[in-house]
């Protein structure tokens, strides 16, 4: 695992395309990277301009980054307060299969957020990504070069959610919710980000049980 | 020289098709085995495809922007290959 804290987007890609070469190149192991960043909207692959609610110099104005990126997905917004874990797992020694590892992803996040902090989380049919009721807080998307991944998915702890109302996020009319909406008292971030790591370790240990992941939707 | 022809694999279970979203190469250009020739987008993950050999790109066949189903010809790749004589000089 290697914590970055918070980084700005553009650092925070750099070592991940180090960390994908050197585990590509089988000198690293898997490696789950985990971080904030500040203010940014990202675009991925399968972004619309109809997605970005006003215009990039708008969103500048405002203290936040725009960045283009090669993940899969739409337009999103990251900012401190959100924990984003990008896992660079070569899924050749996992499953060589896409839709396995996105059901990883959610439930990696889902697990926690059901067993230890009682909430109802879920997948959507269809869908990618982690809702708490009428909520997104799970956000995917991802990449993948000689089946080794990169990028990943992030989860709204004590984010200020107020810049997603300047997208679309997802390219979808989305309710984009935080975890602290959910509980009157503070919660931990590293808590959180501890479990999910835990989880993602142990999923990964799990890979037999792919039925597990696939799971009806409970919305 | 040999003709390799370049598919869109098997991306996962119930991934019938993705889109081409990057060419890396155009035709006409000298590509190597391993390397990024095309990347595809599903809904939330992009794939990057390699070239199957080393060789030259002759045809794209998907262009940015066609959605292609698993197992479609995407390109064609003329393979390098290594004459007899460059052989016995080896």
């Amino acid at each position: 695992m290697l914590n970055l804290g918070l980084i700005e987007y553009a650092r925070a890609m750099d070592v991940q395309r180090k960390v994908h070469r050197e585990v590509t190149c089988g000198n690293s192991c898997d490696t789950l990277i985990v971080c904030e960043h500040p203010p940014v909207i990202t675009f991925g692959r399968a972004s619309k301009k109809s997605s970005l609610l006003v215009s990039e110099k708008a969103i500048r104005e405002r203290g936040i980054e725009f960045c283009l990126t090669d993940r899969g997905g739409d337009v999103t917004y990251h900012g401190p307060g959100q924990a984003v874990f990008y896992p660079v797992f070569d899924l050749k020694g996992l499953k060589k299969d896409l839709h396995f590892f996105l059901r990883l992803l959610e439930e990696s996040v889902i697990r926690p957020l059901r067993e230890n902090f009682g909430l109802n989380a879920y997948r959507r049919q269809g869908m990618t990504g982690v809702w708490v009721g009428p909520y997104k807080v799970g956000f995917i998307g991802i990449g993948v070069r000689n089946w080794v991944t990169y990028h990943g998915i992030s989860l709204n702890i004590s984010v200020d959610i107020d810049p997603f109302s300047l997208i679309r996020p997802c390219g979808l009319d989305l309710k984009v919710g935080t975890m602290s909406n959910f509980f009157k008292d503070e919660i931990s971030f590293k808590k959180i980000c501890d479990m999910i790591v835990e989880n993602i370790k142990q999923l990964v240990c799990e890979k037999g049980s792919f039925d597990e992941f696939l799971r009806e939707p409970e919305d | 020289m040999s003709t390799v022809k370049v598919y869109l694999p098997e991306l996962g279970e119930g991934i019938a098709k993705a889109t081409i979203s990057y060419w890396y190469a155009e035709e006409g250009a000298t590509v190597v085995e391993g390397s990024d020739l095309v990347e595809v987008s599903t809904d939330k993950a992009v794939f990057n495809v390699p070239a199957p050999c080393s060789g030259t790109l002759t045809q794209v066949v998907a262009h940015e922007g066609e959605v292609v189903g698993v197992g479609a010809v995407l390109a064609m790749v003329e393979e390098d290959t290594v004459s007899d004589s460059e052989e016995e000089e080896v």
